[in-house]
């Protein structure tokens, strides 16, 4: 399988001098769906907006082959699409139509594509008939599937969505982990809540004071009770029964 | 966020709704002018003009009182500047309503007429806002030739002064769950000072969070749209209607009134 995203000794501080990720070293393959999991200020944010070239660090960060560099930015932003945790920050046009429709004018795509890319977009997150609603008329679920749309309307190979599922009631997580389920691009989601990572990836990255603990399985590290706990996690309520066996064993 | 949005009714499906932005603006702007450039001291004219926007209203659906409540809103601003006339000009002039007759002050003749301007233009205004979405008037502004800068900054304040209401909110609640005493003026100035000091730090962080998520969409400063808007036939028989109404009133109700 190829490489989409090549991190080799990535290592970043914020401007006071507080060191957000250290000699961090990863790379994710075609169509995987990983999980960046970690504890509060873990730097999992950090390193989703280090894959998308909004973090200038040392180190190398590749995107698809793409070194990340002022040349081959507008391409990479093509390639990887990025959702912001708070959808508010995400959806700012007066509709969802123009906020769907923006990423894909940006692309220098003509009216007739745009038009199609938004209403396919929208179709997919359950949204064709919101689409000349305001952002501020739509609920905190519709707002957080709005975001996505906005990214998948640019078609992008891998996208990376920072705590999707914040402030979701259950039945909306559970529209939310059957949307991106379905979704055939490379996922890279960065959350705190364990039973929805559990739910949608097939890889976990455990991050805890910038730096990567554990790589792996997403069964195998997420069922691992102390490691979790060490790391202020728990098990998925899915996984708990592997956790006890392997605990007894 | 459980706000009254003054364009909570734009959304709806009535005639008037489907009537194009550039129109509905232009009409509204001509009419505003036309009433602003009544004389003085006219006030039962505008009774006359208040059936336009008042057929606006009704033909979309928008309920009166909504259209009043929100003219209350801004109405302080006008009420001090109306009931001021009456204390410093009190030329008498004699009235005549049909058989009616009686004498008053030129200062109370220009206190009705400003709050019988205020509420026309204000009917207006409402009947444009709650019949048209606000970004089909920025597409309509945009398209009438106003400048590309202001137009985004007119989207970006639509969309995020309601959050920015929100949060205020919820930094009041927040002192308003601890404030058990009163701390007196200077106590309490330097909380406001704080809080105001919190949001704006907050609209900073905001405003940093929507450049990355526009970059990411591959902004890079040229402002793409697609325009959705078309002059049909129906735009053109409104526009026929409103010239028709102004002209009417302007060439035979006018001097039959004043």
């Amino acid at each position: 399988m190829s490489k989409v995203i090549e991190i080799e000794n990535f290592s970043y501080e914020y401007p006071d001098g507080t060191a957000a990720l250290s000699n961090i070293s990863l790379s994710v393959e075609h169509g995987q769906r990983l999980t960046l999991i970690g504890p509060n200020g873990a730097g999992k944010s950090t390193l989703l907006l280090a894959m998308a070239g909004f973090v200038k660090g040392t180190g190398k960060v590749l995107v698809d082959g793409l070194q990340i560099n002022r040349q081959n930015l507008r391409k990479i932003r093509t390639l990887l699409g990025c959702c912001l945790e708070n959808p508010d920050d995400q959806l700012f046009m007066p509709t969802l139509f123009d906020d769907v429709a923006f990423g894909p004018l940006n692309m220098g795509l003509d009216a007739e594509q745009v038009k199609n890319r938004v209403s396919e977009a929208l179709k997919t997150v359950g949204l064709a008939e919101m689409a000349d609603k305001a952002p501020h008329h739509l609920s905190a679920g519709q707002r957080r599937v709005a975001a996505i749309a906005t990214i998948l309307s640019m078609a992008p190979k891998i996208i990376t969505l920072d705590e999707p599922d914040g402030s979701l009631d259950p039945r909306n997580r559970k529209n939310l982990i059957k949307l991106l389920s379905g979704l055939p691009q490379t996922l890279i989601i960065a959350t705190c809540d364990m039973n929805f990572a559990a739910a949608i990836a097939d890889r976990a990255v455990l991050l805890d004071k910038g730096g990567v603990i554990a790589d792996g399985d997403a069964i195998k590290i997420m069922s691992d009770s102390r490691l979790m706990t060490e790391h202020g996690l728990e098990v998925p309520g899915q996984f708990k029964n592997i956790a006890r066996r392997s605990t007894s064993n | 966020m459980h706000h009254a949005y003054i364009d909570k009714f734009a959304y709806q499906d009535s005639p008037v709704h489907r009537l194009d932005s550039r129109v509905k603006f232009i009409v509204t702007l001509v009419f505003t002018a036309a009433v602003v450039s009544l004389p003085r001291t006219s006030p039962s004219i505008l009774t006359c003009y208040a059936i336009g926007p008042f057929m606006m209203l009704v033909l979309g659906r928008i309920p009166l009182r909504f259209a009043f409540k929100h003219i209350l809103l801004v109405s302080p601003f006008i009420l001090v500047l109306a009931v001021t006339c009456p204390l410093y000009d009190r030329t008498p002039v004699a009235v005549a309503f049909g058989t009616f007759l009686w004498q008053t002050s030129l200062g109370w003749m220009r206190c009705f007429t400003i709050l019988g301007k205020f509420i026309v233009t204000m009917l207006a205004l409402i009947a444009l806002v709650s019949t048209t979405r606000f970004s089909d008037l920025l597409t309509g502004l945009q398209k009438l030739g106003l400048p590309k800068l202001l137009i985004i900054q007119l989207g970006f304040l639509y969309r995020y002064i309601f959050i920015l209401i929100d949060r205020a909110h919820h930094i009041l609640r927040a002192r308003a769950g601890r404030k058990l005493a009163n701390l007196g003026f200077a106590a309490e100035l330097k909380i406001a000072a704080a809080m105001l000091g919190s949001l704006l730090i907050r609209s900073i962080d905001s405003a940093e969070h929507v450049n990355i998520a526009m970059q990411a969409r591959g902004f890079e400063g040229k402002w793409r749209s697609i325009s959705r808007l078309k002059i049909r036939r129906c735009d053109l028989l409104f526009t026929l209607t409103a010239v028709s109404f102004l002209l009417g009133l302007h060439f035979f109700v006018k001097p039959i009134l004043l």
